[in-house]
């Protein structure tokens, strides 16, 4: 159980005692408790703790906020850690620009994905049931990353090392990138570990590229496929994070360090989930290139906006069919299956996906 | 004293490396180094975890401290750091007399 660092701000009634209605009250009582600990701007404050008791009574943020539509809200923590989130609200669905870019540039990107997957998928937001898309901006301090915490977006302001100054909210690809864990975690829930761990990684560079390439109404044959084009700091050479287009390609540094993706199963890093920080949970941002470059390879043999039939494929193969343990051979059979429901048995589609499998050693 | 710390994971997947050598710091910042490491009271052994959790994207830290041949090593995970491990990494990693490397997991 976590500890609390200093005591958040009290609300009238205060959470711990909501908690105790939540949990040993009747049925009303804990279902008015749970949405005062929802909806009270105190209690936002102590999410983390709400999230807590919510995954004690087995259930999630959808089963108390299931309001469908876009509904963002944006806050500053001001460099503050998890203790001290969300932070101060700065900026409300519909409400004019804060006039700091890390706010704003964080709706924008949240509203561009939520546009994206309702447009495109038919999707309500992260958990398909309109779920508020929170995002604390300047956290920590000069922080190298953006991340879904299981409940909201965080993002630093970058430190000029790994990402320059202020680009984390500019990236479109790595807002979606994040968000889409979320999405994960409300539908297939890939252990974050090894081989489903490297799909996880793969589904957010798949729709964060595709929510990109969509912002900017690029085809397959136009779109860069790279993770993080145009952000990377000073500790780093090269273009981007990742690309889904040349695996291993991305990125290099001057001690002599280079971006290791691979791009076929024969080159797979085969690294222990051991809890040892430089073993990546069994490699699942080096292994992830494998199953990148599968999606790169079937969405420029098909054709077209990739989002609509190879992004269509893999949504469906996410959002419906894989499981936490999914491998990578599970999901390269269930995108093949998928694709044949979708445009076809033996179509066009179903064979190139097919193919790009073959291609990278997964079929 | 030399501390060493290891950072994995996060959106760029990268691991960064950065050690301290009490013995290249100015007297002052060698003492504040030392009161930090004592304040954060590192366990003796690393902490194995299976099923390392659902924290996608987030970091994941590895602490050495050396000193007089005596050697301790801990892990945490970033959003359970204890405020005393938080100020260490965060004094560490601002150091200007610290050595930094950056590279890919394994």
């Amino acid at each position: 159980m976590t500890t609390f660092d200093r005591m958040p701000p009290c609300c009238i009634a205060p959470p711990d005692l909501l908690e105790a209605v939540a949990e040993h009250g009747t049925p009303t009582e804990r279902e008015s408790a749970l949405r005062t600990l929802a909806t009270s701007e105190s209690a936002r404050a102590q999410r983390a703790s709400f999230g807590g008791v919510l995954r004690q009574l087995g259930l999630t943020v959808s089963d108390v906020e299931p309001a469908p539509g876009m509904v963002r809200t944006v806050y500053d923590v001001e460099n503050g850690g998890d203790f001290d989130l969300p932070g101060r609200k700065r900026r409300g669905e519909g409400e004019q620009p804060s006039g700091d870019a890390a706010v704003d540039e964080a709706y924008d990107g949240a509203g561009l994905t939520y546009d994206f997957y309702r447009r495109v998928f038919e999707r309500d937001s992260i958990d398909g049931r309109g779920l508020e898309i929170v995002s604390s901006v300047h956290y920590g301090t000069d922080y190298d990353n953006a991340a879904w915490i299981g409940f909201q977006m965080i993002y630093g302001d970058g430190s000029g090392q790994i990402f320059t100054k202020g680009s984390l909210t500019k990236a479109v690809d790595i807002v979606a990138h994040e968000l889409t864990h979320g999405i994960t975690q409300f539908t297939a829930h890939l252990l974050y570990s090894k081989q489903p761990g490297a799909l996880n990684e793969s589904f957010s560079d798949v729709f964060g590229s595709l929510a990109k390439q969509y912002s900017r109404g690029q085809t397959a044959e136009r779109a860069d496929w790279l993770i993080g084009e145009g952000i990377l700091g000073s500790a780093l050479r090269g273009t981007a994070l990742r690309s889904m287009k040349a695996p291993g390609t991305a990125w290099s540094t001057p001690a002599g360090g280079r971006d290791r993706q691979p791009g076929h199963m024969r080159d797979y890093v085969d690294l222990p989930d051991d809890g040892d920080p430089s073993n990546d949970h069994g490699g699942v941002h080096i292994n992830s290139g494998i199953p990148n470059h599968a999606f790169y390879l079937a969405a420029t043999a098909i054709g077209g906006n990739a989002w609509e039939r190879a992004g269509r494929v893999w949504y469906v193969t996410l959002t419906e069919r894989l499981r936490p343990r999914s491998d990578f051979q599970e999901a390269a059979e269930a995108t093949v299956e998928v694709a044949g429901e979708l445009f076809g048995a033996d179509g066009d589609e179903q064979r190139k996906v097919r193919a790009a499998w073959q291609q990278v050693g997964v079929l | 004293m030399k501390v060493s710390i290891v950072r994995g994971g996060g959106v760029a997947g990268l691991v960064t490396v950065t050690t301290v050598d009490s013995a290249s710091l100015a007297p002052d910042d060698e003492a504040e180094l030392r009161a930090r490491v004592e304040r954060a009271g590192l366990a003796g052994a690393p902490e194995r975890r299976e099923g390392t959790g659902e924290r996608p994207d987030r970091f994941d830290y590895e602490l050495t401290v050396e000193d007089g041949g005596h050697m301790l090593t801990t892990r945490a995970r970033e959003g359970d750091l204890s405020g005393a491990l938080r100020a260490l990494i965060s004094y560490v990693t601002s150091l200007p007399g610290r050595q930094e490397q950056v590279g890919p997991p394994g």
